[in-house]
């Protein structure tokens, strides 16, 4: 589109606001952290300016999964752990389109987690957002691969056996990696200006969101939320800044400069305090849908071309 | 002082070979600079040339050997038979490159073929070399380092990114006539005249019409007709579009390089004045093909608005054209040649016009004396002061190269072709003949010597020249000439290692016209008055007894011989030097401000340290640098946290910034609680609830921001409880 065209659109176009992405009404439980995602994703639609009808937010199955529900986008609520193929197909198909993937660690890190580490290695323009809250809640608390050790649930009632993986360093360790961030639903200022980054960063943008489940691991999160200090905030002049405001509450931060992935992978592997903030980014990583070309229009002749090609192979003529 | 030496200084004060007998020896043909001895069969040795103008995919030009080894990659097998068939290829690289030397002129596959044929015949032989050739993933025209190269180079650089324009043009252009089309196409299908008889058997085959009543089809179907359809001026807008985009003639259909090749044509120029005039002449098409795009692409959108885009398309005007909206459209090629009378205004026409004009300007002689009786002796190096004049054109792309760099300049020359304004390439190839050496070493040689420094000016890349301006590819940039090891056997057969450095002198040496600026000294004659060149150039000496500058060079025999040089070019040397200088300091390379505000702070400092180190006790030393900080350890600004007032107590407030945006107290009380434009909480009227239901939303908080405060209402019941409740919040 030209550059006289684009103005001219911005001219006719009128201002967004909230309640034009706001859809149907949560049903999340009472106080779950996925409100705020909820409502830093329709900031950021607004802030941004996306056009509700060129958005479109992908989901597999969970919780987290409810989030196209409520936007007033385009929604593809997909199947168990399929969210980053379908998001991969759309984006190949209308490259024009703004894709968000809303996922969980039951649905990414678990059945997905095939999907998930090639979605990393392709770095398709896309916006990923990993719902986090160490448990399956959707289905009334069983344990998921990010529990912590110990968790008691449903289907570990003597707790978890296993270490919990860390969505963070896996997603550091694969090939291709472009952008890989933390945020946290209880600073809702950070977690909007970490999703923006993600957004306008052209590649696969990782986002963990460590999120409160007050319904069944209500005391998961209690120590940091609690305590400010305990929450180490990543600043950078290519990562983010913490608005004076913010800085009142939140004063641990840790300049950390996100070209560096070594020391990304290191402050990956904190837990306590928990890191916020961009930790890796490249925007050198090619796309998959820029080395394949992908998704160019067809013109009119070229659709006829093709559809006569594919029906006379078919034709039976008369004798 | 003996004659000898008499006569060497009065050659290097005058230039005359003096009349007494000084036996200064006539300069033998094939002389050339010492550090060159190594390349005098230049055929043999695998260097970027000749290079392959690749047609098709992946690099529009790759050096003949680098795809060699790409075929041998996937064509030869490991081990033995892999080894012999590598050498067997590398050996047809070599024929083909010695052909190349020779004029000989086609693509890669036609000389392989022809150096195969000619090679062997061995049937096997033959066989492995077929398979190498069919392994070579790249084919087009053959390059070499010629005086013909850059107009070749730039030319299919050039289309390459011509072509790239007009795919992605042509997509544009098609996929907005496909919506167009769709539009008016659906307007009829919907229309009133698609339900008449004649039109609904005409969607019919032939074959079935008979089976189909048309009459009563259109009776039944034409009461669904639309009514109005497309207004009439929204219809000629889409259809005035639609015209203007199919006739547009600025991209040819894909798929046909014939017709890109002859659309080239038309762009390509000689001189700066027909670019122009041809520019001028193709603006109003461009305004309308401009306009078609931007109207088709609201129409499609269905965002026009007759009352407000209708006059702005009526007042868009060519003069109004931003640097992206023409760089849409083909670029204009112009090739100058630096030598060309009025070279100079035409590149500044050119560059200041405005329009996507790429010129090449062609350097061939940098060694050109100026005109007789000038007072001072001076070289013609146009070429490179010109693309140092034009970067003084803030939005002008400007490169500057040899041509035996414009290999390594690939990604910058499309750089610069893709840039949205004016180009500036100013390459050297030197004319065929005046050099001693073959073209690769006479350019390649006039980079090194810093006579034609290579270098970028890039407006794209930042709003600085420290961004902007670089000095990538010259060899050692942060010196004044580069310093080389040169191995020779002395008279004792022993191996002897010296540095040497290449300067405008040795530049100079390799060139015919210049032969009597140099005197070589017999070995007899080596006298303690000698110094290197380089080493004159660093402090000229006051007394030219004391210090006669010479360089090293061989001739054709490979003998070692110390020629001296006149005065004059010695000081050509220093001016070519001092071009340098300035070109370093743009590059930020010993800038003489930064140096000496370095210089200036660094004094301070150790002023300061001084004075420091008498009342500093040794416990005072600093941690080591370079530590990360710890992680754990990020300690909190303590200081800043005493500085804040902290809230009061006992009024209720809320922290909005912090509010995770989970409805539990909007809903339990929205007349006292409402969402900002950012969705987060805030109290709206205290006084619109109790302090009892203001205690239970902080309750109710899962992030804890809710601070109640203390109750404004005493009669309120119950008080006690809820000041007890509230107490954990506060």
């Amino acid at each position: 589109m030209s550059a006289a065209t684009l103005c001219l659109h911005h001219f006719a176009e009128e201002n967004y606001a909230l309640e034009d992405y706001q859809g149907g009404v949560p049903r999340w439980c009472k106080g779950c952290g996925d409100n705020a995602i909820l409502a830093a994703m329709q900031r950021l639609c607004r802030d941004e300016a996306l056009r509700p009808e060129k958005t479109v937010f992908v989901s597999g199955i969970g919780c987290s999964s409810r989030l196209p529900h409520y936007m007033r986008t385009y929604g593809f609520h997909g199947i168990h752990g399929r969210a980053l193929p379908i998001a991969e197909g759309i984006k190949l198909a209308r490259p024009d389109l703004h894709v968000f993937v809303n996922t969980g660690d039951g649905d990414c890190c678990s059945i997905g987690a095939a999907h998930w580490i090639h979605a990393i290695r392709y770095n398709m323009n896309m916006t990923v957002l990993l719902h986090d809250n160490h448990i399956y809640g959707l289905t009334k608390k069983q344990a998921s691969p990010t529990s912590p050790i110990g968790t008691r649930s449903n289907t570990t009632p003597r707790g978890s056996y296993l270490d919990a993986l860390s969505p963070l360093t896996v997603t550091l360790g694969v090939q291709n990696v472009s952008f890989v961030a933390q945020a946290v639903d209880w600073i809702p200022e950070s977690l909007f200006q970490i999703l923006t980054a993600a957004y306008r960063h052209r590649g696969f943008s990782f986002v963990r969101i460590l999120q409160r489940c007050p319904e069944f691991v209500g005391n998961m999160f209690e120590p940091w939320v609690h305590d400010p200090q305990r929450m180490l905030m990543l600043t950078h002049a290519d990562g983010i800044r913490v608005s004076p405001a913010l800085q009142k509450i939140y004063r641990n931060q840790l300049p950390h400069d996100p070209a560096d992935i070594n020391r990304a992978r290191e402050i990956a592997s904190s837990e306590d305090p928990i890191p916020v903030g961009i930790l890796y980014r490249n925007p050198e990583v090619p796309c998959y849908e820029d080395l394949r070309g992908a998704g160019k229009l067809r013109t009119a002749d070229q659709v006829r071309g093709t559809l006569d090609a594919e029906l006379d192979k078919f034709t039976v003529w008369p004798q | 002082m003996d004659s000898r030496l008499r006569s060497q200084v009065v050659f290097h004060l005058t230039g005359r070979q003096p009349d007494d007998g000084g036996a200064e020896q006539p300069l033998p043909a094939g002389l050339r600079p010492a550090l060159l001895a190594p390349y005098r069969k230049l055929e043999s040795i695998r260097h970027d040339f000749p290079v392959v103008l690749a047609a098709g995919p992946g690099e529009y030009v790759v050096s003949l050997a680098a795809a060699v080894d790409g075929a041998l990659r996937t064509a030869a097998p490991q081990g033995l038979q892999g080894e012999a068939m590598r050498k067997r290829a590398l050996h047809i690289e070599r024929l083909i490159r010695e052909a190349v030397a020779k004029g000989a002129q086609g693509t890669l596959l036609q000389a392989w073929d022809t150096a195969v044929a000619g090679a062997g015949t061995d049937d096997a032989w033959r066989r492995e070399m077929t398979a190498v050739r069919n392994a070579l993933a790249v084919d087009g025209e053959l390059a070499g380092c010629d005086s013909r190269l850059p107009s070749r180079f730039l030319r299919h650089a050039w289309a390459v990114v011509q072509g790239d324009k007009a795919r992605a043009a042509r997509l544009r252009i098609d996929a907005l006539v496909l919506r167009l089309e769709g539009i008016l196409r659906a307007d009829y299908a919907r229309s009133a005249v698609a339900f008449q008889v004649a039109n609904l058997q005409q969607t019919f085959g032939g074959s079935h019409q008979a089976l189909f009543n048309f009459a009563t089809m259109s009776r039944l179907l034409s009461p669904a007709a639309s009514q109005g359809g497309l207004d009439t001026p929204r219809r000629a807008r889409i259809e005035w579009a639609l015209r203007t985009l199919r006739e547009q003639a600025f991209f040819p259909p894909p798929g046909d390089p014939g017709a890109q090749e002859a659309n080239n044509g038309g762009f390509a120029f000689d001189n700066v004045s027909a670019a122009l005039e041809s520019c001028r002449h193709r603006l109003p098409d461009m305004l309308s093909l401009l306009k078609a795009l931007s109207l088709a692409e609201l129409e499609v959108e269905g965002q026009f608005v007759e009352q407000l885009h209708a006059p702005i398309f009526d007042g868009m005007q060519s003069q109004d054209f931003t640097a992206a909206e023409l760089q849409f459209f083909p670029d204009y090629l112009v090739t100058l040649d630096s030598d060309a009378p009025g070279v100079q205004a035409d590149l500044g026409n050119a560059l200041s016009s405005g329009m996507p004009v790429k010129v090449l300007l062609e350097v061939r002689d940098l060694l050109e004396e100026a005109a007789p009786g000038q007072g001072r002796f001076s070289f013609g190096m146009r070429g490179s002061q010109l693309a140092s004049m034009a970067m003084t054109f803030g939005d002008a792309f400007v490169l500057q190269s040899a041509a035996s760099n414009l290999l390594h300049m690939r990604d910058g020359i499309q750089r610069g072709l893709r840039h949205a304004g004016p180009t500036l390439f100013s390459v050297y190839a030197p004319a065929d003949g005046e050099s001693t050496l073959p073209g690769y070493l006479a350019a390649a040689s006039a980079m090194q010597s810093r006579a034609f420094p290579a270098f970028s000016y890039d407006p794209g890349r930042g709003s600085d020249s420290a961004t902007r301006f670089s000095l990538e590819n010259n060899p050692q940039p942060d010196v004044d000439w580069p310093l080389e090891f040169l191995t020779y056997a002395d008279q004792d057969l022993q191996a002897v290692t010296e540095e040497l450095a290449f300067t405008f002198v040795d530049f100079l040496l390799a060139d015919r016209r210049h032969n009597r600026h140099f005197a070589v000294i017999p070995r007899a004659h080596w006298g303690e008055g000698l110094i290197s060149a380089r080493q004159w150039l660093e402090s000229p000496p006051a007394d030219a007894a004391t210090g006669l500058p010479y360089v090293l060079a061989v001739d054709d025999a490979d003998l070692l011989c110390r020629v001296v040089v006149d005065e004059r070019m010695m000081r050509a040397a220093q001016r070519c030097r001092e071009t340098w200088h300035r070109l370093q300091e743009l590059g930020g390379i010993h800038d003489s401000r930064t140096e000496a505000l370095l210089a200036r702070e660094k004094a301070a400092w150790e002023q300061g340290r001084a004075v420091d180190t008498a009342a500093l006790a040794p416990a005072a030393i600093p941690a080591a640098p370079g530590d990360q900080p710890s992680i754990a350890a990020a300690v909190p600004d303590t200081a800043a946290a005493e500085d804040e007032a902290a809230p009061n107590p006992d009024v209720a407030y809320i922290e909005t910034l912090r509010c995770s945006s989970c409805n539990e107290c909007t809903l339990a009380s929205p007349k006292m609680f409402a969402y900002d434009q950012n969705k987060q909480a805030y109290i709206t009227d205290l006084k619109a609830g109790s302090y009892r239901q203001l205690v239970e939303a902080a309750e109710s908080c899962q992030v804890s921001v809710i601070h109640p405060g203390k109750p404004w209402n005493s009669d309120e019941p119950g008080l006690d409880e809820l000041i007890e409740r509230a107490r954990p919040f506060q």
